[in-house]
């Protein structure tokens, strides 16, 4: 039986006693997957990905990270094997260099320096931008800010990425750029998005949310295609199947 | 570009000064620090009369400004804005004290003219040493030698932030300022009746946007303690170069070389 590294049972979420934002939720997600999270607007698709990470966890139900539960305790150990990426790079980075960017997180790991040195040249080597290493964060481009993103969290040597929105403001070149990197991965992947040519170039199984519930979860070929199912949840065919 | 993009382009180039491969950038930040202070708590020691003897302090930013390659001219216009504030202190001296120190000609100068000039230099000098630390020298850097002397953990902290959340304020203040100029066109400024909204906005939007930093901080496992790279050890020349300074800044403190040179020719 293969190993699960998400589960999660009957998961509730709210801010407020009169907005649930996630009700119902269950979710499991076993080696090497890569699962699409699609949903019109305020769907719940980044709420759930902030709930998995540890940024909310006044939920309801179980939550569970690679066998742990999901609480204050074991918070630290559980965002080690998480690496999230924003979907806005500039909140992402905040150190002056790529290179002091890439090394926030082993350092605050405290690992021995030449570790530390060694995993900020593997991340940038995984992303191709080693040429990149001593640029400031404010000189580099929309696209170039996603890849260092990218680079910040491989530093950390996660189980996981969690991606929301990561083909968001890139230009068609740097999105196919990025979509051939993660499909180098072998990491476990859960990627947010609205676009859904980028989940279907990505990910085999897609999970479909509306009103903070699961509609779907199955193949990504299947979702793609069902036209009504994406239309009764205010989502519309991938460019690449739309006649013009 | 408006003044705030202005501001936010100063604070960028001040941070690639900082990092630039030249000798004085490589000293060690705590040699640099400690330099600083030095330099300040000795110039602002002169008496409030001995202008002369404080002309002579001069000589560290003058040569500091030559060793480092840095643009005077840009200093003070980095500047602009402290200066005024610099240049009111004291003003008030004048009125207050009278007594006549020396004459110059048929002119009497003033004990308070004399004290409100000192107090302008010393300001300036200090301001100007301030900036040759900042240009010289990153912010990580600084908070990493104020760690090395013990300054506690939390203002260095509050200080790193601080300095990344004015960041984040000059860039939301920009997106408001544009997005209001945009559908006010041939408006000069702001108009007062908005201030109140715009200011709103922009406080909730960079506190929302520091608050993203911060929870990716988190997820990179920062739990409030900053940690700092790999730093060089302190070499001979991060000795010598304090050190060197620290003689030559209280040689001109003690022997009135003005006076001396004066002197020589009378």
């Amino acid at each position: 039986m293969s190993h699960i590294h998400i589960d999660v049972n009957d998961l509730t979420f709210s801010y407020n006693k009169n907005n649930q934002v996630l009700s119902g939720i269950d979710f499991h997600v076993s080696e090497d997957e890569s699962v699409g999270i699609i949903g019109a607007n305020g769907a719940g698709k980044s709420t759930f990905l902030k709930i998995l990470v540890g940024l909310e966890l006044n939920f309801g139900g179980e939550v569970r990270i690679e066998e742990m539960p999901l609480n204050k305790q074991l918070l630290p150990k559980i965002r080690e094997k998480i690496g999230y990426v924003f979907q806005d790079s500039d909140s992402q980075l905040f150190m002056t260099t790529v290179e002091e960017d890439v090394a926030f997180a082993p350092r605050n790991y405290g690992l021995p320096e030449d570790e530390v040195e060694r995993r900020v040249s593997a991340a940038l080597e995984q992303v191709r931008i080693s040429h990149l290493r001593k640029k400031s964060i404010y000189q580099l481009s929309g696209g170039e800010k996603k890849l260092v993103s990218l680079a910040t969290i491989l530093s950390m040597t996660p189980d996981m990425i969690f991606l929301d929105e990561p083909s968001a403001a890139l230009d068609p070149r740097n999105r196919r750029n990025l979509i051939k990197i993660l499909n180098g991965f072998e990491h476990v992947k859960l990627i947010t998005s609205h676009d859904l040519d980028f989940i279907w170039d990505t990910c085999k199984r897609t999970v479909l949310m509306a009103e903070g519930r699961l509609i779907y979860d199955g193949p990504t070929d299947d979702i793609m295609r069902n036209e009504s199912l994406l239309l009764e949840n205010g989502l519309e065919l991938p460019l690449s199947l739309q006649q013009r | 570009m408006n003044k705030i993009g202005q501001a936010i382009s100063e604070i960028q180039s001040l941070e690639s000064l900082s990092k630039q491969d030249v000798w004085v950038n490589r000293i060690h930040p705590l040699s640099k620090l400690c330099l600083t202070v030095f330099y300040i708590a000795v110039t602002v020691s002169f008496h409030k009369y001995d202008l002369f003897g404080l002309l002579a302090m001069a000589v560290y930013p003058v040569v500091f400004f030559m060793i480092a390659d840095l643009s005077f001219g840009e200093a003070l216009r980095r500047l602009r804005v402290v200066l005024p504030l610099v240049m009111i202190m004291g003003v008030l001296n004048p009125f207050f004290d009278k007594t006549v120190i020396v004459t110059v000609g048929r002119m009497n100068v003033t004990g308070g003219v004399i004290s409100m000039i000192t107090l302008m230099i010393k300001a300036i000098f200090t301001v100007l040493a301030g900036y040759l630390l900042i240009a010289t020298t990153s912010i990580e850097d600084i908070c990493y030698a104020l760690r090395v002397i013990h300054v506690p953990k939390i203002f260095v902290i509050v200080v790193l932030l601080i300095y990344r959340y004015v960041t984040v304020l000059l860039a939301e203040a920009r997106r408001v300022t544009q997005a209001y100029s945009l559908r006010a066109p041939g408006q000069k400024g702001i108009h007062y009746k908005v201030w109140g909204s715009l200011l709103g906005q922009m406080l909730l939007r960079s506190m929302d946007r520091a608050g993203i930093i911060y929870e990716s901080m988190q997820l990179r496992g920062f739990t409030g303690d900053f940690r700092y790279g790999k730093r060089e050890k302190l070499t001979a020349k991060d000795f010598l170069w304090p050190l060197i300074w620290a003689g030559i800044i209280l040689l001109f403190r003690l022997v009135p070389v003005f006076t001396l040179l004066g002197q020589l020719f009378v």
